[in-house]
């Protein structure tokens, strides 16, 4: 796109680039995609991406189950690590102060290397067992409103995403070492991911000598526009970047770098690669 | 990338839009209309359907120049047709009342130059489409109507006054340009 060229083009008249904007904002609220994906609560897309998960381990062979993931562990030592997970989300919802600073891989460990003995049959009903032990206490009206678990603090609501997140990028760690494509969680499910990820975004740490406004355009679906600030307010520097949602939800879970991510720019560069670097901290896996 | 951009909610892209091609798309509405305000309108109600759905636009059609000028031009034709029907209304209840009651001089004069353009245009069709133009516009009859009172099918009746509205509409804008 250029600007116009013709001479014989009209003059604009004053103020109807401010009346013209203005009226397509009361039409579509900025930072909203379109289309937009049917708005979900965080319980279901934790159990949405949790059906994913189970059926990805449905169609396993036992072979598959061996193969090795992710931290010396196979197919079947990661879902142990997930139902320590769970477990340890249990005790949180509970009230138990002891899992509020356990270390995430740390604490799962048991429960990932207890897997060796067992049938993968046994382990994947556990997991789903511990899975749905989680979403019982989650539903209802009167489940706790917050909780603290493996350092974090956070509403139930925002550690259902995170979780998503979780189960999402191991799915996808189980398809690369069994080497099936990857998966794409559905558009209203990556919607609260990728408004999870940006809104964790200035809490990342970055290597920015000062603070940076930063316009974050997602593309595809369940994409959207952030603006938020890397740094204490105010910045005195901005950045626009675009990529794409599913990419982001990759960095953000460290999956990729930001190297391998199609990525515009507009600003710093510079300023923009540490912000993508800083993404990749959010570890969001 | 910019379609992507719009459709991820990015006003940014739509201001970058606007400063690219305002500039085309108000002057595409404004050969149609050659009236500014109205033009004005146009524009906003392009950039506005842009913004709402920016995957009618599909890159693999055309330019998003051409899309957005092409789309004014289209909302103009629509204006000027719209235009249209309302001054036949008006002819037809200017016949139908014997003492119209006084009316602001001004608004007289533009109704009266408008309807004389129409009347005007309206001559210069050929036969066959002049005389449904005036059955449908003058008489209010429907489409099945004309085709009962000219002794044509209904399709036929329809494909006329299809034609004879886009030679209208050709006419008056070049009377409206010579006019402006």
């Amino acid at each position: 796109m250029t600007p116009a060229d013709d001479r014989d083009l009209p003059v604009l008249p004053p103020g109807l680039r401010e009346r013209v904007l203005a009226a397509s904002l009361r039409a579509r609220d900025a930072g909203r995609p379109v289309p937009d994906a049917p708005e979900i609560s965080p319980v279901e897309a934790f159990s949405r991406t949790a059906s994913a998960f189970y059926a990805v381990l449905c169609f396993l062979d036992d072979d598959d189950w061996r193969t090795p993931v992710l931290r010396g562990l196979d197919v079947q030592g990661l879902v142990g690590h997930l139902i320590g997970v769970e477990a340890d989300v249990h005790r949180a919802l509970a009230g138990d102060p002891d899992v509020a600073d356990a270390e995430h891989v740390e604490s799962t460990q048991a429960a990932a290397l207890d897997q060796a003995a067992r049938r993968p049959a046994q382990t994947r009903a556990d997991w789903r067992r511990a899975v749905d032990r989680t979403l019982d206490l989650v539903r209802p009206a009167d489940a706790p409103a917050r909780v603290a678990v493996h350092g974090l603090r956070l509403p139930v609501s925002a550690l259902l995403v995170v979780r998503a997140f979780e189960l999402w990028t191991h799915e996808n760690d189980i398809r690369q070492a069994v080497r099936w494509a990857p998966s794409v969680p559905d558009p209203s499910t990556l919607r609260l991911m990728t408004d999870l990820a940006a809104r964790l975004l200035p809490h990342a740490r970055a290597a920015l000598a000062e603070p940076v406004d930063v316009r974050l355009v997602l593309t595809g679906p369940g994409g959207g526009t952030w603006d938020v600030t890397m740094g204490s307010s105010p910045a005195s520097a901005s950045v626009a970047i675009v990529t794409d949602a599913v990419g982001f939800c990759r960095l953000a879970a460290n999956r990729v770098i930001p190297a391998d991510l199609d990525v515009s720019v507009t600003g710093d560069p510079a300023r923009a690669a540490a912000v993508l670097a800083a993404a990749a901290t959010l570890a969001l896996d | 990338m910019l379609a992507a951009r719009l459709a991820a909610g990015d006003d940014h892209a739509l201001a970058e839009v606007f400063d690219a091609l305002g500039h085309s798309v108000y002057g595409s509405a404004l050969r149609v209309l050659g009236d500014n305000s109205a033009a004005q309108d146009v524009v906003q109600e392009v950039f506005v359907e842009l913004w709402r759905h920016p995957g009618r636009y599909d890159p693999a059609v055309g330019t998003l120049r051409t899309y957005l000028t092409v789309l004014a031009r289209h909302r103009a034709v629509d204006l000027v047709r719209s235009e249209l029907r309302r001054v036949a209304r008006q002819e037809r209840s200017y016949r139908l009342t014997p003492a119209p009651p006084p009316a602001d001089a001004g608004d007289e004069v533009v109704a009266a130059d408008t309807a004389g353009l129409v009347r005007s245009a309206v001559q210069l069709l050929p036969a066959s489409q002049r005389q449904v133009v005036e059955l449908a516009y003058f008489e209010g009859l429907t489409c099945r109507e004309v085709a009962h009172a000219v002794g044509i099918p209904e399709g036929t009746a329809k494909s006329r006054l299809r034609l004879a509205l886009a030679k209208l509409e050709e006419m008056l804008d070049r009377q409206l340009l010579e006019s402006s």
